[in-house]
């Protein structure tokens, strides 16, 4: 029972919460509009010079519930089950719970209506990439389409004498001289070649490093045709083929020790630190690691890190990971917009945040007070004044989440902020290059916009099952013949429904 | 009630010469049920309402539409709970954990409540004492943190030295299914015992000297004094603690385990509380979860009046 209490309880006190925080939900006015997204520092105030801009702005007050980003998906759970849904919330389409909220009515469907408001629709394919079977909930937030990348250490690099990698087989080689030829050049055997940190969840498309590698080896993006048929990732001979690959890395002590419980939040620091060379991500990690190693080395940072895009396997052969291009959407909840007029009303001002002014002000800041425009681009300015520090802040780490058509790395409408120092400069020049190059060989998941409901039912029995038994193979625990073993019984615990559904909803999707 | 409130005056009369009423006993200890107000409200708000939510175990349940508009499916979610490939591994783990708790970590605070009670240096007894409670302040967070840094394979200092002791291949403690449950019982105990050893001194602290004076006049010597008066004496006390854990059998510490737990031991990890969360506040299966969670209520329930009989029945005081 306790159990089950524990639950409620917590249903419960986020819905009291709630009522505390959100606030007045029956009597609110239509001039003032809630929202809730995540947070990555301290909450805004109310009063704070960005916010006040924003309600000028747009002519209505705003009250935003802030939640930090690591509790996120949680309190999305938790609002959802609550009486207190804010009008506009940042949410996973993809997520169980939204699904059926959304189906049971609790937000609008703006699949007919989102293209009357030109600022919200952005680029199509992608919208229908946030949908739920071509249902669209909301704006999305935008996000490069492709991010996946390598960094490595330079200066380990140039140590060991060897070239930047192309193929995978150039990675192996690089990792395992970062193992064995000491490139920090203490003359102890204390380094290794790839860092890899344990991968939160139990979702098997998580864009993971492993899921980076089945796609170099040719195996599908979470979804692939093969003759014919969608099939998973994990049921093609190239998934082996890249787990193989994995493993003999992992074997021969080419891959951090504790890869499958170093922390995610502490992924920088055996880089940093000098005791792993190698970090396949997303590529806006350069710029985290540019930061930390300048403030270690504030001469020749900029030597220390060297970013490659996608790796070609071993026959020369090239395929490269893109992502979803969005991140979350921007759902209108029934619970106060309640008529058509209210939703044109509502949808009227997301569309002015969405312009070009709105998410400018949302992602740069305000122009003259914490930036200027020099050739096109945000150069940041006055941030020695604590008051405009507060306000980048408040940019940074609160009010971009609220970006539709702007976001962190992708400039999209607005300003594109450049650093001042050469080395960020220069990756940033490299990134649009690499992208460009990459995209050409970009491995789609015909999937994306379809959800199997038999996926949301028995997800939570179901998710685990492929995942874990990767990495007890890469671990060593089971033998390959073990691990397709258990690819066998996710099929007969469910799966064969998921792929029949994902195949009906996505030729249903394409007439 | 509130004809004991208010009898008939002249019958009061009466019978505040004999005995007082109960109406009068309540009004004479007025203060002392004024004390038990909060705790009664706080049983109300906290365990008693939020049961209403239990009903959702036997829906379809939609926060939007909410109790009343939600689908009634009867016992299909504990249908799946009992059919589904999940239970005999929740069920396996969850006893397996009971009975090593059973095993280590019920005895431990009494045996080192009896050894600090043979203490005879006051000081030192009061030292090791609170040193040992200290543990107990410490959130499961920090105590899962501290095991990944002492016990990590590539900086773990703990881990380190025993592999300088024992030699061979270096073990990643906290990622091996199989050192899962000497991890979380190590974990327990540390943390823990200390405690409950608080319960038994006080127990301790209870016995009358004059036993102690007369076994040493027959001739007993330390072990004897243990065995036939220290033991006898706290016996109740630690029947009273052993129902009191029976009832919480089934529930592992939540926090410890979901922070234990990684995709290479998941398999001993899953214990009933961590799929309840898993299920219900990460993938949003409200139902299922407390469907899970309800059957871990009852099983819960039905041990602590399973093991009250058993007390009874080996002629011990029960709890009720």
């Amino acid at each position: 029972m306790a159990g089950a209490l524990t639950l409620t309880t917590a249903l419960l006190a986020s819905a009291c919460s709630g009522t505390g925080g959100g606030g007045e939900s029956s009597q609110a006015d239509a001039d003032t509009i809630t929202f809730m997204t995540q947070l990555f520092g301290t909450a805004p105030s109310p009063q704070g010079e960005l916010h006040q801009a924003i309600e000028k702005f747009l002519g209505k007050k705003i009250k935003v519930t802030w939640v930090p980003n690591a509790e996120y998906q949680e309190k999305v759970n938790v609002t959802l089950a609550s009486s207190n849904i804010p009008d506009v919330m940042v949410v996973d389409p993809k997520s169980p719970a939204f699904g059926k909220a959304a189906q049971a009515g609790a937000f609008w469907d703006l699949t007919d209506k989102i293209k009357k408001y030109p600022n919200l629709v952005g680029d199509e394919k992608v919208l229908l990439n946030s949908s739920i079977n071509g249902k669209i909930y909301g704006p999305y937030r935008t996000r490069p389409l492709l991010r996946s990348a390598v960094m490595i250490r330079k200066d380990w690099l140039e140590k060991v004498g060897l070239e930047a990698p192309k193929t995978t087989d150039d990675l192996y080689e690089i990792a395992k001289a970062f193992t064995e030829k000491d490139p920090d050049g203490n003359g102890k055997k204390d380094t290794y070649g790839l860092i890899i940190p344990k991968w939160p969840g139990t979702t098997f498309a998580a864009s993971s490093p492993f899921n980076v590698i089945d796609v170099w080896f040719g195996a599908p993006n979470n979804w692939g045709e093969r003759d014919g048929k969608l099939v998973p990732e994990f049921d093609t001979p190239e998934f082996f083929e890249a787990n193989r690959f994995m493993k003999k890395m992992i074997g021969e002590g080419l891959v951090n020790p504790d890869w499958n419980t170093l922390d995610t939040a502490k992924w920088n620091d055996p880089f940093v630190q000098g005791k792993g060379g190698i970090i396949i991500d997303v590529d806006v990690r350069t710029t985290q690691l540019l930061d930390l190693l300048k403030e270690q080395d504030p001469q020749n940072y900029g030597d220390k890190v060297l970013t490659v895009g996608n790796l070609s396997r071993p026959d020369g052969k090239k395929f490269s990971l893109p992502f979803s291009g969005y991140k979350d959407i921007l759902a209108v909840s029934k619970q106060r917009v309640r008529t058509d007029a209210q939703l044109d009303e509502l949808l009227k001002t997301l569309d002015k945040l969405a312009s070009k002014e709105g998410q400018i002000l949302l992602t740069n800041g305000i122009e003259g007070r914490n930036f200027k425009v020099e050739n096109g681009e945000a150069v940041l300015i006055n941030q020695d004044d604590p008051k405009v520090k507060q306000l980048q802040d408040d940019v940074d780490k609160a009010f971009i989440q609220l970006g539709t058509q702007a976001s962190t790395g992708t400039a999209g409408i607005a300003y594109p902020r450049v650093p001042p120092e050469e080395p960020y400069r220069k990756d940033l020049a490299e990134r649009k290059e690499r992208v460009a190059e990459d995209l050409k060989t970009a491995v789609f998941d015909p999937s994306l916009p379809v959800v199997s409901p038999t996926a949301v039912e028995k997800g939570a029995t179901l998710n685990p099952i492929v995942t874990d038994a990767r990495i007890k193979y890469l671990a060593g625990q089971i033998t390959e013949d073990q691990l397709k073993a258990e690819i066998k019984r996710w099929y007969d615990s469910g799966g064969t429904q998921i792929a029949q559904e994902i195949n009906d909803l996505v030729s249903k999707l394409g007439q | 009630m509130a004809t004991d409130l208010a009898p008939p005056p002249v019958k009061a009369a009466r019978v505040d010469r004999r005995k007082p009423s109960r109406g009068r006993a309540l009004w004479r200890y007025r203060w002392l049920y004024l004390l038990l107000i909060p705790g009664l409200a706080y049983f109300l708000v906290f365990k008693y309402v939020p049961m209403r939510g239990l009903q959702i175990a036997f829906q379809d349940f939609v926060p939007f539409l909410g109790y009343n508009g939600s689908q009634w499916v009867g016992f299909k979610h504990f249908e799946d709970l009992f059919t589904g490939p999940d239970f005999g591994r929740l069920m396996y783990n969850t006893l397996v954990l009971a009975l090593l708790n059973i095993v280590f970590v019920f005895p431990a605070p009494i045996i080192v409540a009896l050894m600090l009670n043979e203490l005879r240096i006051n000081i030192l007894k009061r030292s090791v004492q609170s040193l040992i409670y200290i543990p107990h302040f410490l959130s499961w967070t920090i105590v899962a943190s501290l095991t990944y840094i002492l016990f990590s394979v590539d900086y773990g200092v703990l881990a380190g030295w025993i592999h300088e002791i024992v030699g061979g291949q270096k073990i990643d403690y906290v990622a091996q299914p199989e050192w899962f449950r000497p991890i979380i019982i190590l974990q327990t105990l540390w943390k823990t015992t200390g405690w409950t050893t608080i319960i038994y001194l006080a127990a301790l602290a209870g016995v009358n000297h004059e036993l102690y004076e007369a076994a040493r006049m027959d001739g007993a010597g330390r072990w004897r004094q243990l065995w036939h008066v220290t033991l006898p004496a706290i016996r109740p006390t630690i029947v009273v603690m052993a129902i009191l854990m029976s009832g919480n059998l089934l529930d592992m510490s939540f926090e410890q385990i979901w922070l234990m737990t990684n995709n290479l031991n998941r398999a001993t990890a899953d214990v009933f509380d961590t799929f309840t969360y898993y299920v219900g506040i990460n993938q949003g299966a409200f139902s299922y979860a407390t469907a899970v969670g309800l059957f871990k209520g009852v099983a819960g329930v039905l041990l602590i009046f399973g093991s009250n009989w058993l007390a009874k029945r080996l002629g011990q005081r029960g709890l009720f």
